[in-house]
């Protein structure tokens, strides 16, 4: 299935470390991941997954040599269509002038939009109802699925998320996670950060544990959930 | 019979003065231009742009009153330094927005009080608040020559064919700045474009409707529009729609009452959105109250 997609999305951190200002928040973390892999992160407020996400989507400056996608280091890569992100909050976007669901589902693919593939994508999710709603009328959760969507606009072969279930309903946590591991099964890299590793009801292969920026990280096969996973 | 005279006599004026024809070409080109840019600047919360553009705008214009009335340079408009002023008053707010990351709103009072300190200094050194001022002002769009008709013309071709080809890359950087950068969009390079465009219309419309005014000619359109529009390319048409009527009603009735037509033109405009605010509250009001009558009733 992985074909499907045409490519890799492996990704390698070389000892990074970040900070802010005077506040060093990632200390000398290192890791890999191959194509195809389920990594949840995890750690407490503040304990830096946000921001090392934002260094991975070269959202944040990391020093040169640091991370590597498809070895290809990241001041390099020009590719960014192939990663999906879901951000943990939507400050960015401007939700109160009007534009509908499919508005931004359409401008957000920059090549030629199929629409078949735009309207069986919306129906996966959920949220074909939506589509001609404005974005301004939808609740958090329904919002939430429209930025998931929009993720998936590109056909990525990473998708990142982050905490995408905070503000969302048991049962569409359920449905959402299915979804997850579905991508997942079809070949996408999935990045996902949660607070909560007992209600990701995720087929993940790898654990990130975050600590006051320090990170150990497991493969899932190592670990001993005591039937709880 | 007196207000049908009236009505003729505008149209008259319309076919046989050539003044008028220019006038109401300007006005609906800059009516049309004004609205749509305005947009993506008020989606970007970067509404008081236009306001600090105009103000550096005048600076130019100033600027080059001086240079031909006191220096006699052959430079022919002033408002082509105009327009160049109004460019570099655009890459003066984007570098200043750059520099000031967390304070980024702090860049455009700066520009202002630059464009108004060197519009007083050079106002009064080429001869005072003459009619020339008083027209950047306050808008002489009956003044407008042939050949600022095809400058404008010229403008709103290329402008809207860059609108028209890179509407998806405009839209996603003024919803959502950071996607847009992980779509790999240059945004750089297209807030300078856009900013250059923002700068260019301000100064066309400089002649519609005056320094002090433009600024509601890109915003209040817009303003009105929101209250109302489904979706964003609704919103941008409803927008254009209550602009343009703005501008060809603002012409008849300060052609009629004899009375400037840039005020006349904005206090249109104005008078919409009161309009809209106010009828789209009674609808609101009007539709709970159906909702709750139909709920009782079951």
């Amino acid at each position: 299935m992985i074909c499907e997609r045409n490519g890799l999305m492996r990704i390698k951190v070389d000892n990074l470390s970040f900070g802010y200002d005077y506040r060093t928040v990632l200390k000398n973390i290192s890791f890999s991941i191959e194509s195809g892999d389920f990594l949840v992160i995890v750690g407490n407020n503040g304990s830096g997954k946000s921001t090392l996400i934002k260094c991975l989507l070269g959202l944040n400056k990391v020093p040169d040599k640091r991370i590597f996608l498809d070895d290809i280091e990241l001041h390099d890569y020009r590719q960014w269509i192939n990663i999906g992100y879901v951000p943990q909050r939507f400050d960015d976007f401007n939700y109160e002038f009007p534009i509908t669901v499919n508005e931004i589902l359409t401008v957000s693919k920059l090549s030629k939009v199929d629409e078949d593939e735009k309207l069986s994508l919306l129906d996966r999710m959920g949220i074909l109802e939506l589509q001609n709603d404005n974005i301004n009328n939808l609740s958090g959760g329904q919002l939430q699925r429209v930025f998931i969507t929009r993720a998936l606009m590109n056909n990525p072969r990473l998708l990142i998320l982050d905490e995408p279930t905070a503000g969302v309903d048991a049962g569409n946590i359920e449905s959402f996670y299915r979804m997850v591991n579905d991508l997942n099964s079809d070949g996408v890299t999935i990045i996902l950060i949660s607070h909560d590793l007992k209600n990701a009801k995720a087929n993940f292969t790898h654990i990130m544990h975050l600590d006051d920026g320090r990170a150990e990280i497991s493969n899932i096969c190592d670990i001993d959930f005591g039937g709880e996973s | 019979m007196d207000t049908f005279f009236i009505y003729t006599s505008f149209i008259r004026a319309l076919i046989e003065r050539e003044f008028m024809q220019y006038a109401l070409v300007t006005g609906v080109l800059i009516g049309f231009l004004a609205p749509l840019i305005g947009s993506f600047v008020v989606i970007k919360r970067l509404s008081m742009i236009a306001d600090t553009l105009s103000h550096f705008t005048l600076a130019g214009l100033a600027i080059g009153l001086f240079f031909i009335n006191i220096l006699r340079l052959p430079l022919g408009d002033p408002l082509y330094l105009g327009m160049i002023f109004a460019v570099i008053g655009a890459l003066l707010v984007e570098v200043l927005r750059s520099y000031y990351k967390n304070y980024k709103e702090i860049s455009m009072p700066m520009v202002i009080s630059l464009g108004t300190a060197l519009s007083a200094l050079f106002i009064s050194l080429s001869g005072g608040f003459t009619s020339s001022v008083f027209n950047y002002l306050f808008g002489s769009i009956l003044t407008v020559s042939r050949q600022f008709v095809f400058i404008n013309i010229a403008a709103t071709i290329v402008i809207v064919s860059l609108v028209i080809a890179f509407y998806k890359q405009l839209v996603i950087i003024s919803f959502d700045e950071t996607y847009a950068r992980l779509l790999g969009i240059k945004v750089g390079i297209f807030q300078f474009f856009t900013t250059i465009a923002l700068g260019m219309v301000i100064a066309l419309a400089i002649e519609t409707v005056g320094v002090l005014l433009v600024s509601s000619l890109m915003i209040i359109p817009v303003a009105a529009a929101m209250k109302v529009g489904r979706s964003f390319k609704n919103t941008l048409f409803i927008a254009i729609v209550f602009s343009e009527t703005s501008v060809i009603m603002g012409l008849w009735l300060s052609f009629v009452f004899r009375i400037p037509s840039g005020a006349t033109i904005v206090l249109f405009n104005i008078t919409i959105l009161i309009m809209v605010v106010i009828l789209k509250k009674l609808f609101k009001h009007q539709l709970i109250k159906k909702k709750q009558a139909d709920e009782a009733a079951s």
